[in-house]
């Protein structure tokens, strides 16, 4: 096994569980779409409120993501196959990792104008909703993916996985809104994105060793 | 291949939950040598494996491989060793020859044509695994055997599921194997026809 290899297999593997994929999509607008109707559908409510609740979909979207990350790995040995191949466990990981957020990433970003667009995001803040994204989602995934880890040889883990990460990713959501509120105040909002980018860096400092530990403890 | 490898396990205790699969176990193997684990069902033929290529820890012994002291690190012996398991890292959703490659990405596809003719695969190289049998299914997973250079294998009731005619090709690969200076350790309940082998007794 070689790095490449894996990373083209982990490709091939979503592409044919692109359901997956597409119901994580589906549950996504479908969370999005149900504030307009349940809580107000006037322009001035949802044009404040956007961005949180942009945010908080996306969390409990990427959450159901990465819970099972690992359980069909768990299932079928291939755990065990990372864990004897002589290479890097933490850089099977965060290859794992980047493949998963990449096909995470990129339809989420492809429908968000559309989103935007029914939430009246003003444009000046539709960019920052993106780079919020784009600098707030590793993060997520990261820490996601050691809940995922601890959980993996558990029947039911999905709960246990939301309670334990949950928690950590109230900063990145606290820091990603705000952002998205300072823009529309015309604010400034690079402090915000720092901070999103020093949690993303953190977390792939920690997160594919933190993963990597918990893994060997599941596969043996 | 190397010229000559050798793997000696002293003092061995593993214990799994709150039970002692074996306490105080050691024995030796050397290139060129088939070691058959003998235990009944329980006893820690398969936590052996384990603990030999690295999957879980020892309480206490230690594993040298080829005059090197991989207790703590088993990053050199990782590096020579084919491990297949009970649950054999197969893909369900990747077809034999996306499976075989993710292991073994360097092999050339006339290569992989001969080694799934004989492995009786070739008709089902782009099939999904989802679709192959018990016995297939391990055969994709054995299949690396015939394209790796490791020296050192560890396969766990590698003749499970397997038809007559896919042990007789196992044996004989093994033994091929043994002959050009490989080592492998293997546990099995089968009895081996034509494969000469040095049995190891693990005790509960």
């Amino acid at each position: 096994m070689t790095y490449t290899s894996f990373l083209v297999s982990e490709f091939l593997l979503i592409w044919r569980r692109k359901q997956d994929v597409i119901n994580v999509l589906l549950f996504f607008i479908i969370a999005v779409t149900l504030f307009p109707i349940g809580v107000s559908s006037s322009p001035e409510f949802l044009a404040s409120a956007a961005g949180g609740i942009i945010w908080c979909a996306a969390v409990l979207a990427i959450l159901m993501a990465v819970e099972g990350m690992f359980k069909e790995d768990f299932r079928d040995g291939s755990l065990e196959q990372w864990v004897v191949s002589g290479l890097s466990l933490p850089a099977l990981i965060l290859l794992k990792v980047v493949a998963q957020w990449l096909a995470f990433l990129l339809p989420l970003l492809g429908i968000m104008p559309l989103l935007s667009e029914m939430l009246f995001l003003p444009e000046s803040s539709f960019w920052v909703l993106i780079m919020t994204f784009l600098l707030g989602t590793p993060s997520l995934f990261l820490i996601g993916v050691i809940g995922a880890a601890l959980t993996v040889s558990l029947r039911q883990g999905a709960m246990l996985v939301m309670l334990l990460i949950l928690p950590f990713y109230l900063p990145v959501i606290i820091f990603s809104t705000l952002a998205i509120q300072a823009a529309e105040a015309n604010l400034p909002y690079s402090g915000q994105l720092a901070l999103l980018s020093a949690m993303s860096l953190l977390s792939l400092v920690i997160s594919p060793f933190m993963t990597a530990i918990a893994i060997k403890a599941s596969a043996s | 291949m190397q010229s000559s490898v050798s793997l000696t396990i002293s003092g061995l205790w593993i214990e799994r939950g709150e039970r002692d699969l074996c306490k105080d176990f050691s024995f030796s193997a050397q290139s060129g040598e088939v070691v058959r684990i003998l235990g009944e069902n329980g006893a820690g033929k398969s936590s052996l494996l384990k603990v030999i290529v690295g999957v879980i820890s020892p309480l206490e012994g230690k594993i040298v491989y080829s005059g090197e002291d991989v207790t703590l690190d088993r990053n050199p012996l990782q590096q020579d060793a084919i491990y297949i398991g009970h649950s054999v890292g197969v893909k369900n959703l990747l077809t034999v020859a996306e499976n075989i490659r993710c292991y073994c990405p360097d092999v050339s596809p006339e290569t992989l044509d001969t080694v799934l003719k004989q492995l009786d695969l070739l008709d089902h190289i782009d099939a999904l695994v989802r679709t192959l049998s018990a016995g297939q299914l391990r055969r994709v997973a054995l299949a690396r055997l015939w394209l790796t250079e490791k020296t050192l294998w560890l396969l766990d009731e590698p003749f499970a599921s397997l038809d007559v005619g896919a042990i007789a090709l196992l044996e004989e690969r093994i033994q091929l194997h043994v002959s050009s200076g490989g080592l492998v350790v293997l546990t099995t309940h089968q009895d081996l026809r034509s494969l000469s082998c040095r049995d190891v007794a693990l005790l509960s």
